[in-house]
């Protein structure tokens, strides 16, 4: 879905920022109003004042623009905005007076719950089955939630998540596969095939 | 093309977007459906990750086109705030003000807090937090009033709310509540009268604790003459938590109706209080504010005022003539002095207004309804 848009679109982003760069606002406002509704929803997932997020985004293209010069140029646009996003509001946990003070978490974590394809289910096994996975991922650790949803949702490779997360290649790989691998886990009886497949078979 | 021959992992299907395409938005343009047919256990791991996606979703992020405007606007005013190097008027304070102004609804609580330090004992101590430190980290768009006269002063707070500051005591706020919490910072002595809004709560800051609203109304007492920080219940609930600064773990008490909380600023320990009426130090200094009554029954308008003048030493200046012959039925307890000053002007009639000026109030009427 997304990672579709992105692909399809990324060639867009590309020419979007470098214009940008040229001092086209038009272009600007396209790469606003393309990523702004993702960004806000992503850094909603961090904070519960939404105002504060909104804020941080605002700030974030701000100064996009007003450094636009000196900018380089990311592989995925996307990616660079998510992780701008990240950082900001994690450096507002920081300095911010009551965040320090009343809050104990060292880094920011991802509160987000991911939802169910209601629409998509019509027989009731199936309801059952994606309902308990759905509930077995909000269940896992922030981290590789948010590794997951980065992943999967917003179509970003290992090594941006693990530059935007702030760890080596193989952390981020593994808090991917843990994630599932703890789904696999827990919903055995489902996941036989898993261990029963091999490259060969195919 | 056909990488899809060597997925081993419901990942390899995740990842892959056209694979995407097709369970959520049934757009098969590669032939999902007969490729994962002509194997059985190719169709169980494509099952598997078709309930892995159902199972994700992240629910459309529908924001609307005038939102959107909004937000570039707002964007743009940034760019030039920033251009200019001007970061002190940081928000639009008319969009601010058109978001608080609904919610000043009513008062949620009381507060009472008086903070004085004992510097000759406790300067020495890191743990101390001064005023001047708090609000150090938090200059941007801070007002300080500091009352040196020998009366209570009234502030009126951008949401409504009104604070009540003791001779001697000073209160830094921002001039309009940005953000979703309002925060003060108090050194001294102050009554706070807090208008309702669950969506921003409320913090005092006080020396080394923090007093956070919870819910409904309550008031905070503390003493001036003694090395602590003292907070006082009457009806809801409150938060109380020493500031992190103070190097000690997090502390986070929670006060009820009645029930009070002695902080001990010199080895920073919490005593909760949950019978009052037995410590002599906390019933002996009720201020006017919470011996008055502000429950009226068929009350001349001419008492209330005086009342409310008595409560909060202001000077209230109304048409005696036009108003002689009014009488309200009315509960105002809870309320802010701007809120219980809008209700009775609302009660008496339509022509009549309120202007406040310090502590100087001016109402206007035409006579009662």
């Amino acid at each position: 879905m997304k990672t579709q848009i992105l692909t399809l679109k990324s060639y867009d982003d590309h020419k979007l920022w470098s214009k940008l760069k040229a001092g086209d606002e038009r272009s600007f406002s396209l790469l606003f109003e393309k990523y702004y509704g993702d960004l806000i929803h992503y850094g909603n997932s961090f904070s519960p004042f939404a105002e504060k997020v909104q804020d941080c985004v605002q700030d974030v293209f701000a100064d996009i623009w007003l450094y636009r010069e000196s900018l380089q140029e990311p592989d995925l646009i996307k990616a660079y905005l998510l992780s701008s996003v990240r950082k900001r509001i994690a450096r507002l946990y920081e300095r911010d007076h009551i965040f320090k003070k009343i809050s104990t978490t060292d880094s920011i974590e991802f509160l987000f719950d991911f939802s169910v394809e209601h629409e998509l289910i019509d027989d009731e096994a199936t309801a059952e089955s994606v309902l308990y996975l759905n509930k077995l991922l909000n269940e896992l650790p922030s981290r590789q939630k948010e590794a997951l949803f980065l992943r999967y949702n917003q179509g970003l490779s290992v090594e941006q998540i693990s530059e935007m997360l702030n760890v080596n290649y193989q952390s981020a790989n593994n808090l991917l596969h843990r994630g599932l691998l703890k789904l696999r886990k827990e919903w055995k009886g489902s996941f036989p095939v898993l261990v029963l497949l091999s490259s060969g078979i195919l | 093309m056909q990488k899809r021959n060597y997925y081993i992992e419901i990942e390899d299907f995740l990842a892959d977007s056209s694979f995407q395409l097709w369970i959520l938005f049934k757009i098969d343009e590669q032939g999902w459906e007969e490729w994962t047919l002509e194997n059985q256990q190719r169709a169980k791991l494509v099952e598997d990750a078709r309930l892995l996606l159902l199972a994700m979703k992240v629910p459309a992020n529908k924001i609307s086109s005038s939102e959107l405007t909004a937000a570039m606007q707002a964007t743009w005013i940034k760019i030039e705030e920033k251009e200019n190097g001007n970061k002190t008027i940081k928000h639009n304070p008319v969009r601010y003000l058109k978001q608080y102004w609904p919610g000043v609804a009513a008062t949620l609580f009381f507060a009472f807090l008086s903070l004085w330090s004992y510097h000759n004992q406790l300067d020495r101590d890191n743990s101390i937090i001064t005023y001047k430190e708090l609000i150090e980290d938090n200059k941007e768009g801070l007002v300080e009033q500091t009352n040196n006269s020998d009366k209570p002063q009234i502030i009126t707070l951008s949401d409504g709310s009104s604070v009540l500051l003791q001779p001697d005591s000073k209160l830094s706020y921002p001039k309009i509540f940005t953000g979703n919490e309002r925060k003060v910072y108090l050194c001294g002595e102050a009554f706070f009268e807090i208008s309702k809004n669950t969506q921003k709560p409320f913090f005092v800051y006080a020396n080394e604790i923090i007093t956070k609203v919870v819910g409904t109304s309550f008031r905070v007492k503390a003493y001036s003459d003694q090395p602590n920080v003292e907070v006082l219940v009457r009806t809801g609930k409150v938060k109380v938590s020493s500031n992190e600064l103070t190097g000690t773990s997090k502390n986070e008490i929670v006060l009820l109706p009645n029930e009070a909380l002695r902080f001990l600023r010199k080895d920073l320990s919490f005593n909760k209080i949950t019978n009052i009426t037995e410590d002599k130090a906390l019933v002996s200094s009720v201020g006017n504010i919470e011996q008055l009554s502000f429950e009226f029954t068929d009350i001349p308008v001419e008492q209330i005022f005086k009342t409310i003048e008595q409560a909060y030493l202001v000077e209230i200046d109304f048409p005696k003539d036009k108003l002689k012959d009014c009488h309200l039925t009315t509960s105002l307890s809870d309320q802010p002095l701007s809120e219980k000053l809008k209700i009775i002007c609302k009660s008496i009639g339509n022509d009549t207004n309120f202007e406040m000026n310090g502590n100087q109030i001016v109402i206007t009427s035409q006579g009662c309804n």
